[in-house]
């Protein structure tokens, strides 16, 4: 008799999965520069501001670790649907030019000189998240413009769209005053700051609501990872699953982009980590990596934080400096694994 | 008896300007099994995926089940044809069990959960086919002939009325040739299964189909029983190759001669229980 994944083992997995992670963000917002008590914290906060320090530091870094989370669970599940469904292992968020997208946008944005605020804060989120958007639709269209074979085609278009915006890019950067050039750089090495609970629940609803309805086509994204022939096979109209799915993994991340600059391996490393461990099949892989890219995220951001104190370093520095090792070693394992099996 | 399988007056090109198959009609009785047989290029696959709705015919009509191939959503279309293409290993690790599921793809709700029927039927199609012993390991670490086998669980579990292969056997062994026919055969006569299959060699159409679509590579074709279609002078005409054709018992065997062979269509030791023709 094979086994199944049933509903019932996955909701256990996630569950368990899930009260770790909170775990981590509430230890992650107990640590900082600034020592705090758990009991203090505990104790809840006072009659009126500034009663208890403690309480209010810790609600002020849970923001922060909140929208890590937020952040981790969108880019990794980004992450394991692009890699289905350009049937390539190699495929992270940014693969189709969201990145560049979003880093036109910034960089017009702060060369604009623009001063009207947008939720209380830079508008620099909202303009990140048009140019990410608009990009991902322009290699869309181009993808599918030019060729037959519709994933090469459309790798191919993210490729020269995304170079041919970072070309745009450092022209921009080379012509532009040092300090708005600083602040971009800033943008494009990935940042997680402190935003104000409605910005967090808002964009919270969208990437939970994006991340159900991706979980709702995963057990089509494991038919469409055999290519496109086999899941028509299969009863899977593989090219309208494409395109809803690719619509929700670039809405998705480009909430992400918009929040915290752009964060690289995350949405690499988090699909192949879990893939390796818990095994392809998507309707698991993707919960869990939602969960596990969150949790990696947080502590990523945590040493972020607290490592070159009382500086921050930006977060991508980390997930990168982190994430590239870890990665190797994955992957001289698998290798390891497949030659074992074979 | 009913027809699974109509097709009336095929045309199809990949071009405008070229057509493969010109003004094909045959049809395929429910529980048949048909071998589609030719020379390369003589529009085999693509008939085949005309069939599976892959493609679209330039004129003429295909029906499934009394349908018009065209007026099936993909999902429906995947309830009464299940395809068997040739193995092959994918991106991602998927085991055998995951991939047999896969099968009932088109039954699953909406976060795509198999019902307890589901892995009832996924079970005896990986029983069938004596699969459920790699159920746990990952597709790539099978060899190709058990990774053929796995492929036609998973056609099995697809619980479909029809059956359609390109090329099942092509880099199997003798032994895993026979085993794939065996079967294919079994699932003919126990499940009823109407069974196309497209094939390259004619030994085994001869051995384990009811009839054969010769297809030639100027658009001629043949289609009838196997027995009375293969024949020494349909071969040559069709594959443009002298075949040395045999008997045992009520099977005929066709042997290909090369311009080598020795004695042209003569052979000088016959073993004792074979009779040239």
């Amino acid at each position: 008799m094979a086994e199944f994944l049933t509903a019932k083992e996955l909701a256990i997995k996630v569950s368990i999965c899930l009260m770790v992670l909170v775990a981590v963000m509430c230890l992650c917002a107990l640590v900082g520069t600034q020592n705090i008590s758990f009991e203090k914290v505990f104790a809840g906060p006072g009659q009126k501001a500034g009663d208890n320090i403690d309480y209010e530091i810790f609600i002020y870094r849970l923001q922060r670790v909140i929208l890590a989370a937020l952040v981790g669970a969108a880019l990794a599940c980004s992450g394991v649907v692009l890699q289905a469904i350009l049937r390539n292992p190699l495929a992270d968020p940014y693969i189709l030019g969201i990145s560049s997208g979003a880093g036109l946008g910034v960089i017009i944005a702060t060369l604009s000189g623009i001063t009207w605020t947008f939720w209380s804060g830079s508008p620099i989120g909202l303009f990140a998240f048009a140019g990410a958007l608009i990009t991902v639709w322009l290699v869309w269209y181009i993808g599918h413009f030019t060729g037959k074979s519709q994933v090469t085609s459309l790798l191919l278009a993210g490729v020269v769209i995304n170079s041919f915006f970072s070309a745009i890019i450092m022209f921009l950067a080379s012509i532009a005053k040092s300090e708005q050039v600083f602040s971009t750089i800033f943008w494009l090495m990935g940042n997680i700051t402190e935003k104000s609970f409605t910005v967090l629940l808002v964009s919270a609803g969208c990437i939970l609501a994006g991340i159900i309805v991706l979980f709702a086509l995963c057990h089509r994204l494991n038919v469409l990872a055999l290519g496109q022939e086999e899941a028509k096979g299969l009863g899977v109209d593989a090219a309208r699953t494409r395109i809803f799915a690719f619509a929700c993994a670039a809405f998705v991340t480009a909430i992400a982009v918009s929040l915290s600059g752009l964060i690289g391996f995350v949405g690499l490393i988090i699909p192949h980590g879990v893939r390796l461990t818990f095994g392809p099949d998507h309707r698991q892989l993707l919960p869990l990596s939602a969960i596990i890219g969150a949790g990696f995220l947080v502590i990523a951001d945590t040493i972020a934080r607290i490592i070159v104190a009382p500086a921050q370093l930006p977060v991508g520095v980390i997930t990168a400096i982190a994430g590239g090792p870890f990665f190797l070693i994955l992957l001289a394992k698998y290798s390891r694994k497949v030659s074992w099996s074979k | 008896m009913n027809a699974i399988i109509e097709v009336e007056n095929l045309n199809f090109g990949y071009t405008p300007q070229n057509t493969i198959l010109k003004d094909i009609s045959f049809e395929v009785i429910q529980g048949r099994f048909l071998a589609i047989a030719g020379p390369n290029g003589a529009g085999k696959t693509t008939l085949l995926n005309l069939l599976c709705g892959l493609l679209r015919p330039k004129a003429g009509s295909i029906r499934i089940d009394a349908a018009p191939v065209e007026s099936y959503s993909v999902k429906k279309l995947a309830q009464k044809v299940a395809v068997v293409r040739q193995e092959f290993v994918p991106v991602f690790d998927f085991t055998v069990a995951q991939m047999v599921s896969m099968a009932r793809t088109p039954y699953l709700g909406t976060f795509g959960f198999e019902t307890k029927a589901d892995k009832q039927m996924i079970n005896e199609a990986l029983e069938a086919t004596d699969t459920a012993q790699f159920a746990l390991r990952p597709l790539g670490s099978l060899s190709g002939g058990e990774r053929q086998r796995v492929f036609i669980a998973r056609a099995l579990a697809a619980n479909s009325p029809v059956l359609l292969l390109d090329e099942p056997t092509t880099f199997l062994d003798l032994k895993h040739q026979v085993g794939i026919y065996d079967l294919l055969k079994a699932a003919q006569f126990e499940k009823g299964k109407t069974i196309v299959a497209v094939t390259h060699d004619i030994n085994l159409a001869a051995q384990y189909c009811d009839e054969i679509l010769l297809l030639g590579a100027d658009g001629n074709y043949h289609i009838g029983e196997t027995k009375d279609v293969l024949s020494q002078e349909q071969i040559e005409k069709v594959f443009g190759v002298r075949t040395f054709v045999g008997s045992l018992g009520q099977e005929k065997f066709f042997i290909p001669l090369g311009k080598f062979a020795k004695d042209s269509g003569q052979i000088t030791r016959k073993p004792h229980n074979i009779q040239q023709e």
